[in-house]
């Protein structure tokens, strides 16, 4: 059974008078393991998508199924629970939170969604050591550049081993080293675990990397077709299990 | 389920605290200073009051006083041990006149003796004698202590004999005031103050005589040290009501309307102040909550994305609010106490009063409880709405409607959200219950209550409108206005600026504001006149017909008398029947039978100085008809009312009299002895004897004394300068301290107001910086955020004035103090509110100006 199944998906907002069709009627599915690349220019509606995909929004119209759930109209706490355990979201922005040290960050999604009697402590501790972050454990965000941030997010999503990643643009707001690095634990992350990858990006370099590559324009889908020959991970990165 | 623990969400929203001290720092003051005002208010008025109480409790001498017109028969005797026994102090009081005599004047005198035990007379306030030394070194079995008047009338000076009955006694000392001249009967003569041994010792007391007996009782104070309650009083009153049921049973509040009025009207107005310190603190938490989950929108969106519930999150911010009100509680507290601390030094040049402090724990306890309360309450709607923040809003940040999103939202809560809903009517009846529990005045707690719940609803139903209102007129006038101005008023409409919210936060502020200054005007303008220093001060007895045109004339000469004299015509008569049945049948409620033998009947042609109308109506000025008006305590223990008819004795002719009026003096002036007022023409013919009330200047009264005994010596002179002054000086306090305690609520209230202003400020930075890097100068910036500002201002100023005189003009009424609509005043509110608004929105965001635009956002 595909990871995700898109049916007819529309998504319209209103504007004073106006309405605004973003998303005009989608239909895909993603098979488990797969990586995808969602491509377009600004406002062609990809990170609206993502956002669908994630549950962090609802669609005018169609359907989501996550992993065998139809997860667009479920009531908030339930999609939260999906959100939370089946879920890994990188944004662009990092968005930590700034009142909280970098394993407290990592630690959260496990404080507000897994059973007590895992141990998320060490957990998120192995997973910031993996990312190189081993000794900034007790940092907050604001002592911590773009890149680190970033791989401080990427634990983050880590944590209760999602089976499906998104990622909204995660080195957009990186330099190219950091960027490459980042880019390598996602790619570890999809061919190790089998975890599906979803990304959302405007740079074909990135989507060079994927599977597959679904271009959107003008909220409609206008390609959608699989790369044979994918990249390689830009150096060995390692994100193991703890 | 996997729950967030209460160790994570306490470290969670203590961290956030911690790492934003500054902004928390202000939502704490907002709370600490409507808990300071209510503890300070509240605290302060509870000791004044009690000061007051006991300033007024010196006026009767005594907490109580039953005016007996026989002996108390053995079972009443055995009931007064009984209520002694208790704890209560009890003192006899007798006054009878009689003649004194002495032997350097061959006339006798006629004298008012006033027989007390020096040693427990008076309960409250002093007898002022000259030379000045305690009552009870002067009084003993064989001296005395007398009027000046009497030593004028007998030619007599302090150490000389005085034959009072058949004893001689020492004149020791010289009267200046007692305590409760007021309360006390204003019969003819000079005032001779004897033992009650000597009493005994000069014989009057034979079975038979006229004299009247007071038993004066004090109610014994509480163990903890606090004041004497209401309760006591009135608990002690019905029980010596039913040990005497013959006897007048008066406590010290009824002595003097003024007084009494000044009292009520003091609770009533302090009650007011510390409920509106309370909503006025509530609106600065509600105002700052709200700016601090705002500010948590991204945090809170980031959470749910990760999949945090709703129900979770609001933990964490629950948690955060009873932090911040259980600190901002005991802060207040603490201010409060500091406030209360020093009101009295702040007043000592305007009030001579020591004002005992009591920390009563229950003021300090109320405080924080309340604190806590209105900063749960007034959290919930914004904290209900963290269920509603979507977690899109981390990848979108447009705002889908134009709609004011607050007015979208309520409209949304009450269509589809029991929740919210619930919680505002939560809210409300908080509230309620708070101000129910807080009020001394159950009138005020009342209209309190209810205006509340209308007036939020209005105000904001108001504000949307008049916001509606305005984006309609910029809509049609859009490109016409310059752009500055344009500008300024579509940041109004900002998305996400809750200028409805805002504006109803404003306006209610404003209108609690207005509403404390608007009464507290209003009512010290009448107690100023109830206490007018040209009120009479001495007053003249036994003055006969014939005498009145030479009263008349040599008052008018002597310069100390400073304004008209009062005059009242007297005739006796008696009562025969009433609604006909006889006087001897007639049920009589605390009114012994044969006080219906002696009436006074007076006559006006309109109602009298000082004398209010509270039923019925008055006669035209040329009525001759058998009509009567009746003070209104009369009426009550006769049985009678408008409509009833009382027959009247006067020397042999009948009046058959219709009630047509029911009428309250203020105690203030010579009409306020006349119980019953009827017009002229129905007395005519019958014999007359006037009574007098003049102001003199204090420091002349001896004068006037002088020359009236050479001209008139039948008149008597009662000097009660001294205890008018009492009352006057209690009077004017009152006054001192509601508007010191009201420009302490409306500053606190002013503050709060900026607070909540202020709190609005981070969502202009962002506003700002994108201006400045467009290339607007500071000054353009400037001029838009100032139209802002200033209609803000004016609109809530304009809503708040208009229901500040609604809420004054209700509350006025039911007081039964004037109200007039006070055009500067309310101009001066509106315009006071525009120019807070700026002025405080200025000082809030003017640092942002002056900083480069990447600065502030690497600081966000």
């Amino acid at each position: 059974m595909p990871m995700i199944i898109v049916e007819g998906l529309r998504k319209s907002i209103r504007n004073g008078a106006r309405t605004v069709d973003i998303l005009k009627g989608l239909d895909f599915t993603i098979p488990q393991g797969q990586f995808v690349a969602i491509m377009g220019a600004s406002g062609s509606g990809k990170s609206t998508l993502l956002g669908l995909l994630a549950g962090l929004d609802t669609p005018s119209a169609g359907n989501v199924h996550l992993n065998g759930t139809a997860i667009s109209y479920l009531p908030e706490d339930k999609l939260a629970q999906v959100r939370g355990k089946a879920i890994g979201f990188v944004f662009q922005s990092y968005q930590l939170i700034p009142t909280l040290t970098a394993l407290e960050n990592v630690l959260l999604p496990h404080e507000l969604n897994a059973d007590s009697r895992e141990n998320g402590l060490g957990r998120a501790r192995d997973l910031l050591r993996s990312v190189g972050l081993g000794d900034r454990m007790d940092h907050y965000p604001v002592q911590l550049s773009g890149g680190e941030q970033q791989r401080v997010a990427l634990a983050r999503a880590f944590i209760l081993r999602p089976p499906i990643v998104l990622a909204d643009e995660p080195t957009g707001n990186l330099d190219s080293t950091n960027g490459a690095h980042v880019l390598e634990l996602l790619l570890n992350l999809n061919r190790t675990e089998g975890t599906t990858l979803v990304l959302v990006t405007h740079d074909p370099v990135l989507a060079a990397y994927a599977n597959r590559r679904i271009v959107l324009r003008d909220g409609l889908i206008i390609a959608d077709e699989m790369n044979p020959n994918p990249a390689a991970a830009p150096r060995e990165a390692v994100l193991t299990e703890g | 389920m996997a729950a967030l623990s209460y160790r994570s969400a306490a470290k969670i929203a203590a961290r956030e605290m911690h790492s934003s001290r500054g902004k928390f720092f202000f939502v704490i003051l907002s709370v600490a200073i409507g808990v300071a005002a209510l503890t300070g208010v509240r605290g302060f008025s509870t000791s004044f009051r009690s000061t007051l109480l006991d300033r007024a409790r010196s006026i009767m001498a005594a907490d109580l006083s039953a005016r007996m017109f026989q002996q108390p028969t053995p079972e009443q005797e055995k009931g007064l041990d009984e209520i002694a026994a208790s704890g209560v102090e009890i003192t006899p009081v007798t006054e009878l006149l009689s003649m004194a005599s002495s032997a350097k004047t061959l006339d006798p005198l006629l004298v008012s003796l006033k027989a007390v035990d020096p040693a427990k007379y008076p309960f409250y306030g002093e007898v002022e004698l000259s030379p000045a030394m305690p009552l009870k070194t002067v009084l003993n079995a064989d001296s005395v202590a007398v009027a000046d008047d009497l030593l004028v009338r007998l030619n007599l000076k302090v150490g000389d004999q005085l034959k009072i009955g058949t004893q001689l006694f020492r004149i020791a000392s010289v009267v200046v005031n007692e305590p409760d001249r007021l309360s006390g009967s204003f019969a003819a003569g000079p005032r001779v103050m004897i033992s009650r041994e000597g009493l005994e010792a000069s014989g009057l007391l034979a079975p038979g005589s006229r004299a009247g007996q007071r038993y004066l009782f004090k109610v014994p104070r509480p163990r903890s040290g606090a004041p004497i309650s209401d309760k006591a009083v009135a608990d002690l009153k019905a029980r010596l009501e039913k040990l005497l049921p013959e006897a007048q049973i008066i406590d010290y509040r009824e002595t003097n309307p003024a007084l009494t009025q000044g009292l009520d009207r003091a609770t009533s107005l302090l009650s007011l102040m510390s409920l509106v310190a309370l909503v006025l603190g509530a609106i600065g938490v509600a105002m700052a909550m709200r700016a601090h989950l705002q500010q948590r929108l991204d945090t809170i969106a980031i959470m749910k994305s990760l999949g945090a519930r709703s129900g979770q999150v609001i933990k964490i911010y629950l948690l955060q609010t009873l932090l911040l009100g259980a600190a901002g509680g005991v802060l207040g507290v603490a201010l409060g106490i500091g406030v209360q601390r020093s009101f009295p030094f702040l007043l000592a040049k305007l009030i001579h009063v020591d004002t005992e402090l009591h920390l009563q724990l229950s003021t300090v306890l109320t405080g924080l409880a309340v604190g806590i309360l209105t900063t749960l309450l007034f959290t919930l709607p914004p904290l209900l709405d963290i269920r509603g923040v979507r977690p899109i809003l981390i990848l979108r940040r447009a705002v889908e409607d134009n709609d004011d999103p607050f007015v979208t939202g309520i409209r949304r809560k009450i269509t589809k959200n029991v929740a919210q809903l619930g919680a505002a009517l939560l809210i409300l009846a908080g509230l309620a219950a708070i101000a129910t529990t807080l009020s001394d005045s159950v009138l005020v707690g009342q209209v309190f209550s209810l205006g509340l719940v209308g007036v939020l609803g209005v105000l904001l139903a108001a504000s949307a409108a008049v916001l509606a209102g305005l984006r309609f007129f910029l809509s049609k006038t859009r490109l016409h206005l310059p752009s500055s101005v344009r500008h300024g008023l579509a940041n109004l409409y900002r998305p996400g600026n809750p200028s409805a919210a805002l504006l109803a936060a404003l306006g209610m502020g404003v209108m609690q504001i207005m509403t404390v200054y608007l009464v507290q005007k209003a009512v010290v303008s009448e107690l100023h006149i109830s206490a007018a220093p040209n009120l009479p001060n001495v007053f003249l007895i036994d003055i006969t017909n014939d005498e009145i045109g030479g009263i008349r004339a040599l008052l008018k000469s002597q310069h100390s008398v400073t304004a008209e004299p009062e005059l009242l015509p007297v005739v006796s008569s008696r009562v025969v029947e009433i609604d006909g049945v006889s006087a001897d049948k007639a049920k009589l409620k605390n009114f012994p039978r044969r006080m219906l033998r002696t009436i006074s009947l007076s006559w006006s042609a309109a109602a009298p100085t000082g004398t209010n109308v509270v039923a019925g109506k008055w006669w035209a000025p040329d009525e001759k008809g058998a009509v009567v008006a009746v003070e209104q305590r009369q009426a009550q223990r006769l049985g009678v009312h408008v409509g009833s008819h009382i027959t009247f004795a006067a020397q042999d002719k009948q009046i058959v009299a219709t009630v047509v009026a029911l009428m309250k003096p203020d105690g203030q002036h010579a009409y306020s002895r006349a119980e019953f007022v009827l017009p002229q023409a129905a007395l005519a013919g019958l014999p007359v004897v006037w009574y007098g009330g003049v102001h003199v200047n204090p420091d002349h009264v001896g004068e006037l004394q002088r020359a009236l005994y050479a001209a008139f010596p039948t008149v008597t002179v009662i000097n009660v300068a001294q205890a008018l002054e009492t009352v006057r000086s209690v009077v004017i306090q009152i006054t001192y301290v509601i508007q010191f305690l009201a420009a302490f609520s409306i500053f606190a209230g002013v503050i709060i107001l900026a607070s909540s202003i202020a709190g609005t400020r981070y969502r202009r930075i962002r506003e700002v910086v994108v201006l400045k890097t467009l290339g607007a100068t500071r000054r353009r910036i400037a001029t838009v955020f100032s139209i802002e500002f200033a209609v803000l201002g004016l609109v809530a100023g304009l809503v708040g004035v208009l229901f500040a005189n609604l809420i004054a003009r209700v509350l006025l009424t039911r007081m039964t103090v004037a109200y007039h609509f006070e055009w500067g005043w309310s101009l001066g509110g509106l315009l006071g509110t525009a120019a807070l608004t700026m002025a405080t929105g200025w000082v809030a965001s003017h640092r942002i100006l002056g900083r480069k635009p990447l600065e502030v956002l690497r600081e966000e």
